[in-house]
């Protein structure tokens, strides 16, 4: 398993569409992507609901962690995702 | 939180329990207009507008059978939640593609800052249990629901 902590850069935070590509980023891998937000618990990074139920917002620090056999793809793109403005989407 | 209806954000009057069109666009409209038949809303247009511009941004269809169509617009009055449910369930485009039976429409005020979204975080922790969903698949009345989401967002 291996870990990140990223600090989030989109201007909504972990809502709207950086959610919607977080998510569906996470669901692209083999591997058990989690995201845990500062004084809370770790939740599944490939449930919509679980990160709507963060709330995390631009500039907060969350924890990411990737486990499983395409680990380091994983993790490398869903930090990517959080520390890209919107704006610079594809 | 107070008991007024101008304060309290579900109250029976935006519940629903039957009676919602099972298409996505319509079942908004529907929550909205329990919301403007509740007196929330002061220009139904540009509610509307924020709803589906929302939706336009991505889905609120968030999976497990939960759709929450939520913006933050100058045509509402005061902080809103209004709910139906669809046994039959809606195709909220979810990335799961479970269709949602449980819809909450969540209204705030230009003004309301953050609140849409913590009211938003916090409705979507409670609905990771399924024992809250399932009490709102059984609610048998109005009042019921009222309890269950207002202590849902009241954490």
């Amino acid at each position: 398993m291996i870990e990140r902590t990223v600090t989030i850069v989109p201007e909504d935070g972990l809502h709207a569409r950086p959610a919607s590509k977080f998510v569906e980023t996470a669901n692209e891998y083999d591997s058990e992507i989690t995201v845990k937000p500062e004084g809370s618990e770790a939740v599944n990074a490939a449930s919509m609901l679980a990160v709507t139920g963060i709330g995390a917002k631009s500039g907060d620090e969350v924890v990411l962690t990737a486990d499983g056999p395409d680990e380091e793809a994983a993790i490398e793109a869903v930090a990517a995702v959080l520390t890209t403005p919107e704006s610079e989407y594809e | 939180m107070t008991t007024q209806s101008d304060h309290t954000p579900l109250t029976t009057d935006l519940v629903a329990l039957e009676g919602a069109p099972a298409e996505k666009n319509a079942c908004i409209e529907f929550l909205l207009d329990l919301a403007a038949d509740a007196g929330r809303v002061t220009d139904r247009e540009q509610a509307l507008n924020d709803l589906l511009a929302r939706e336009e941004d991505a889905t609120t269809g968030v999976g497990m059978g939960i759709g929450i169509p939520h913006a933050k617009s100058a045509g509402v009055a005061s902080p809103t939640i209004a709910f139906t449910r669809v046994d039959d369930g809606i195709d909220f485009d979810a990335m799961d593609d479970k269709p949602a039976t449980l819809i909450f429409m969540l209204l705030v005020p230009e003004e309301g800052g953050e609140e849409h979204l913590s009211m938003l975080s916090a409705l979507s922790r409670s609905l990771m249990h399924e024992e809250n969903r399932d009490a709102l698949h059984e609610a048998d009345s109005p009042e019921r629901v009222e309890e269950i989401v207002l202590e849902a967002i009241d954490e």
